[in-house]
């Protein structure tokens, strides 16, 4: 998800000390693993880190599941983790044991991805809401509507971010269905309502946090930790949590069954448990961590960000979208395709 | 008519050239014919759950290109959006060959009547872009484009316009975009062509009352139509598979075929329709490259 | 008269490039070139005969002067609006365009009808001999067949003058010889007015009706082969015409003074009333070898043969060197060995006198 967050993603290898005494390999989404935190682990553990990119969850997926990739540790977005398991990609490497356990926030311990924590743990989590500028609109940002039925200053104006996934799951519940629903009377509605709102949008492009931030965009389904960089740039830029619903991610950290380095590979997920280091994780991406305490080592600006503290009456809202059933993904294409055909 | 010993000893030369050109022949079977095998063996399987085939045969993915099963009533009807995708990429890949040869015959033109010290220097200048990194250049282009992009910004100081024009995010950016990106594949093989045009006949043509314009279609043109051709199929065929320049310029709200079928293999997670799709556009292309054969064979039936 | 002009240049003249770089490839050029007439330019390369052409087709506008068909003024149209083809030196044949094409192109531009252009086309192909050869394209021939391609699209349009460029340059002695007649042939039976580029003057005396002999962008003599080859207007003509002996003389009334003191007499008509000094112009033939004690004492240097003509180089006391031009004996034997003392006759009338 975190794709665009660069428009050009390099492959971010963290060199260390030669007389390293073992390796560990990560592979993350680009862009998204702090260097210091790395640095930190290698100096503590005397660990050579190489982390690699991947830009999506399917192109992750693919690669790993080749074989002969050489990677420790993946960073899949939540939906990704019951396919990981699914498919005996990962291990259960004993996480309700590690000492760092216990620093876990209680509302990230019993996900439906993972039950028991068996095999992973956060990373970063953020949700999908909409940012909107205020100079062009005044009115309530808390609502879908900004995309599903744009007000009268925004036609022309919205962006939405071509996420299949986040995008039909937000307008299926805008139109009162469930995210990977097969309800066909819900698909219907939903398709409709997007394929008449097209006409009001500008564009279906990342990048958001460039375009928002210089007017050039007005509106846009988007992430929080990017409309949090476009309101540093560009304070009349805020975010909107619609309350028909809106989506949240948790990407997670796991340890591949085939890991090379499965000791240090634990040492790992036990050290980003930490709240400090937990902390450095959040301060890089802009994304919270879900991990206790960790709030205490935050950049003072995260602290009260508007994009990362969800009102209390709005977290109902969030949904936490799965990867859809093979029946409902297709449904979902063929809607994506009829919107940009 | 060649007598039949003429036609032996051509039969010998074709086949001393097929063994000469062995070497080429393997690497290219398996450098080109290895990877097209395998999306074609794709096309045939079924998806996987997540991403992926599965090792079962299918037709599906086929079927799907242009039949559509409704989600709704299960109906199945002639699938309008792939033909209307199919479509668009066609009629933007024409509409950029055009641009690029109205642009770049005169191009080519000024180019090929220089100095020949100065030539060098002129293609020189049109191949810079090539140097730079397609992305770099798309965003470049866009730079230009947006709303408050140097176009309009200039537009607006000199008083044509009030509110910026819309050009970014519509099919217009995308031509401007594709005929900047491949303009200079069109200028090479023209300029080529203009450069080996004997201008004397430029004259005859005069001299025999054609006019300038019946000189230029009458004459000129006919004779660097090859250059023409292989330019046209140089900008059509990569237009056609455009995937960054529709993506940036276009503003992904309408794709062409090269977006479509990373929809496939992405978020859509259907590789043997991404597959399938390929080789469609693989057709496509080899129709383009066929009748440039036939085209050009016809012109010159002893070349 | 004027009604009898198809072509005329008023001091036409034709500079190439701009200050230091100018040249000037013709300097005020006055020629009027007749109706139905073969008229021939003449002179060595870069004297401007090219230019000359491509002022009256219309490809370059004076610089100065005016350039008339037909009594009007045409030297602002363009080639496209002038009633004059030209058969190019290079041919300039279309390659895309077969041979019947070619020879059509000219009517189709002029928007004549279907018909008239497919009849016309197969009356030049009859014309220049080349029916059988109609559908091929034009880098499949020889050069004589391009030659005659060439002759018939230009002729086709029925242009009131013909600019032929050097058209048989290309072409081997033979064929060359046989063009010769040919274009003779088609000039007579079109009556269209042909002006013609050669820097070969035996071609030049034997096609044209008249010659203008030219030399660093002047036109320095215009007559009927005959008039310029008995009567060169000057030593330039004289030499690049046939051969010429040179003798510098003084001139008097009764004839010539050489350097060695020498008389010789001349015929009055030559003399004209002139005197001073002045050249003395003779062809080789008309010099005759005899005997020694016998007119101007000379030396046979040497002789070279030539078949039927052995050509005796000769030289005076005062170490000018003439050539006499005799016939060779039955058995090929030549009349004198070299280093002979000879004796030279110069007939009176013959002797042609040049102002320098
Ligand atoms: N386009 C031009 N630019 C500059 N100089 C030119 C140009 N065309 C001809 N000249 C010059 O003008 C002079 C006359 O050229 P022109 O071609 O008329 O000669 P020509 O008599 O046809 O010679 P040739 O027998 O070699 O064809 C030459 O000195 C030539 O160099
Ligand atoms: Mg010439």
């Amino acid at each position: 998800m975190k794709k665009l967050l660069t428009s050009v993603a390099a492959l971010a290898t963290v060199a260390s000390m030669a007389s390293a005494e073992g390796e560990l390999n990560i592979f993350n989404w680009g862009n998204y693993t702090n260097p210091d935190l790395i640095k930190k682990f290698e100096e503590t553990y005397d660990v050579k880190v190489t982390v690699t990119d991947f830009d999506s969850n399917t192109t992750a997926l693919t690669k790993i599941e080749a074989g002969g990739h050489g990677f420790d540790i993946v960073v899949p977005t939540h939906s990704y983790i019951p396919i990981y398991v699914e498919k005996g990609l990962l291990m259960k490497p004993g996480i309700p044991e590690m000492e760092n356990y216990h620093n876990l926030a209680p509302q990230w311990v019993d996900v439906d991805w993972d039950p028991k924590r068996e095999y992973s743990v956060p990373w970063q989590w953020g949700t999908t809401g909409v940012a909107v500028n205020t100079k062009a609109y005044s009115g309530d940002v808390n609502t879908a509507a900004i995309f599903m039925d744009p007000p009268a200053e925004l036609v022309g104006k919205v962006n939405v971010v071509p996420e299949m996934q986040d995008v039909i799951s937000m307008a299926l519940m805008y139109v009162g269905g469930t995210p990977c629903t097969t309800d066909k009377t819900m698909l219907k509605a939903a398709r409709d309502a997007l394929v008449a709102a097209k006409p009001k949008w500008m564009s279906m492009d990342y990048g958001m946090t460039e375009k928002m931030s210089n007017g050039d965009v007005m509106a846009s389904v988007n992430w929080n930790g990017s409309t949090f960089r476009i309101r540093n740039n560009n304070p009349d830029v805020v975010y909107g949590y619609p309350k028909e619903g809106y989506i949240v991610w948790m990407d997670n950290a796991a340890i591949l069954n085939d890991a090379k380095n499965a000791d240090n590979a634990k040492l790992f997920i036990n050290f980003i448990m930490d709240p400090e280091n937990a902390a450095m994780i959040s301060s890089f991406a802009r994304y919270a961590n879900g991990i206790t305490g960790s709030e205490a080592f935050m950049p003072d600006d995260m602290k009260t960000a508007p994009e990362i503290v969800v009102p209390a009456d709005l977290v109902a809202a969030g949904k936490f979208t799965g990867a859809c059933p093979k029946e409902a993904q297709d449904m979902y294409t063929a809607i994506w395709t009829e919107l940009q055909k | 008519m060649p007598s039949s010993s003429e036609d032996l000893a051509e039969t010998a030369r074709v086949r001393r050239n097929w063994l000469l050109s062995t070497p080429a022949l393997v690497l290219l079977a398996l450098g080109a014919a290895g990877p097209l095998l395998i999306v074609a063996v794709y096309s045939f399987l079924e998806a996987g759950e997540y991403s992926g085939v599965e090792w079962r045969f299918s037709l599906d993915a086929w079927f799907q290109i242009l039949f559509h099963r409704d989600i709704f009533d299960d109906t199945i009807s002639l699938a309008d959006a792939h033909l209307t995708i199919f479509w668009r990429s066609v009629k933007l890949s024409l509409l950029t060959t055009i641009a690029t040869f109205i642009f770049g015959f005169p191009t080519a033109y000024f180019i090929a009547t220089r100095a020949p010290k100065q030539r060098a220097l002129w293609l020189f200048l049109i191949t810079i872009p090539f140097w730079t990194n397609l992305l770099i250049r798309t965003f470049a282009i866009m730079e230009v484009l947006r709303n408050q992009g140097i176009l309009n910004t200039l537009l607006m100081k000199i008083g044509l316009i009030t509110t910026p024009i819309q050009i970014l995010y519509t099919d217009t950016a995308v031509l401007i975009g594709m005929a900047y990106v491949y303009l200079p594949l069109m200028v090479l093989p023209m300029y080529a062509a203009i450069d080996r045009f004997d201008f004397r006949l430029v004259e005859a043509g005069y001299d025999l009352y054609a006019s300038r314009w019946q000189v230029l279609r009458r004459v000129i043109l006919p004779i660097v139509k090859p250059g023409a051709i292989a330019g046209s199929i140089l900008v059509f065929v990569p237009s056609l598979g455009a995937y960054v320049t529709p993506r940036v310029l276009g503003g992904g709200k309408n794709m062409m075929i090269g977006n479509f079928i990373d929809l496939q293999f992405g978020q859509g997670r259907n590789w043997p329709l991404g597959a399938a799709l390929s080789m469609v556009l693989l057709v496509i292309v080899g129709a383009a490259l066929l009748a440039y054969v036939r085209v050009s064979t016809k012109e010159n039936p002893h070349g | 008269m004027t009604d009898t002009i198809a072509v005329e240049a008023k001091s036409a003249r034709k500079t190439y490039g701009q200050g230091t770089e100018a040249v000037t490839a013709l300097k005020d050029v006055s020629v009027q070139i007749s109706k139905g007439e073969f008229f021939t330019l003449l002179g060595p390369s870069g004297c401007g005969k090219t230019t000359l052409l491509r002022l009256i087709a219309g490809f370059e506008t004076p610089t100065s002067g005016e350039i008339w068909l037909d009594g009007k003024d045409i030297s602002a149209d363009p080639p496209n609006k002038r009633p004059i083809n030209t058969v190019f030196q290079s041919y300039a044949l279309f390659p895309h365009l077969t041979v019947a094409q070619n020879i059509g192109f000219g009517l189709e531009m002029l928007g004549r009808p279907r018909k008239e252009v497919a009849e016309t086309t197969a009356e030049m192909l009859a014309l220049v001999r080349m029916e059988s050869l109609a559908g091929r394209r034009t880098a499949q021939l020889s050069g004589g067949q391009q030659q005659r391609v060439a002759l018939a699209r230009a002729l086709a349009p029925r242009p009131k003058v013909l600019l032929l460029d050097e058209p048989l340059s290309a072409l081997d002695l033979k064929l060359r010889k046989e063009m010769q007649s040919e274009l003779k042939r088609l000039q007579t039976e079109t009556g269209i007015t042909f002006i013609f580029v050669t820097h070969d003057q035996e071609e030049a005396l034997t096609m044209s009706d008249r010659i203008g002999v030219m030399s660093a962008g002047n036109i320095l003599q215009i007559g009927a082969p005959r008039d310029i080859y008995t009567s060169p207007a000057n030593r330039f003509v004289a030499d690049f015409i046939g051969e010429t002996n040179f003798i510098d003389a003084t001139v008097d009334a009764t004839g010539a003074t050489l350097s060695g003191g020498q008389h010789i007499d001349i015929a009055p008509q030559r003399i004209a009333g002139r005197s001073g000094k002045m050249t003395l112009a003779l062809r080789p033939e008309q010099l005759r070898i005899v005997p020694a004690g016998h007119g101007l004492p000379a030396t046979l240097t040497h002789s070279v043969y030539f078949g039927t003509d052995i050509h005796c180089h000769l030289a005076l006391p005062d170490g000018t060197e003439l050539v006499a031009r005799m016939q060779a004996a039955a058995d090929g034997s030549a009349a004198y060995t070299p280093g002979t003392q000879v004796g030279l006759i110069l007939p009176p009338d013959a002797i042609q006198l040049l102002e320098d």
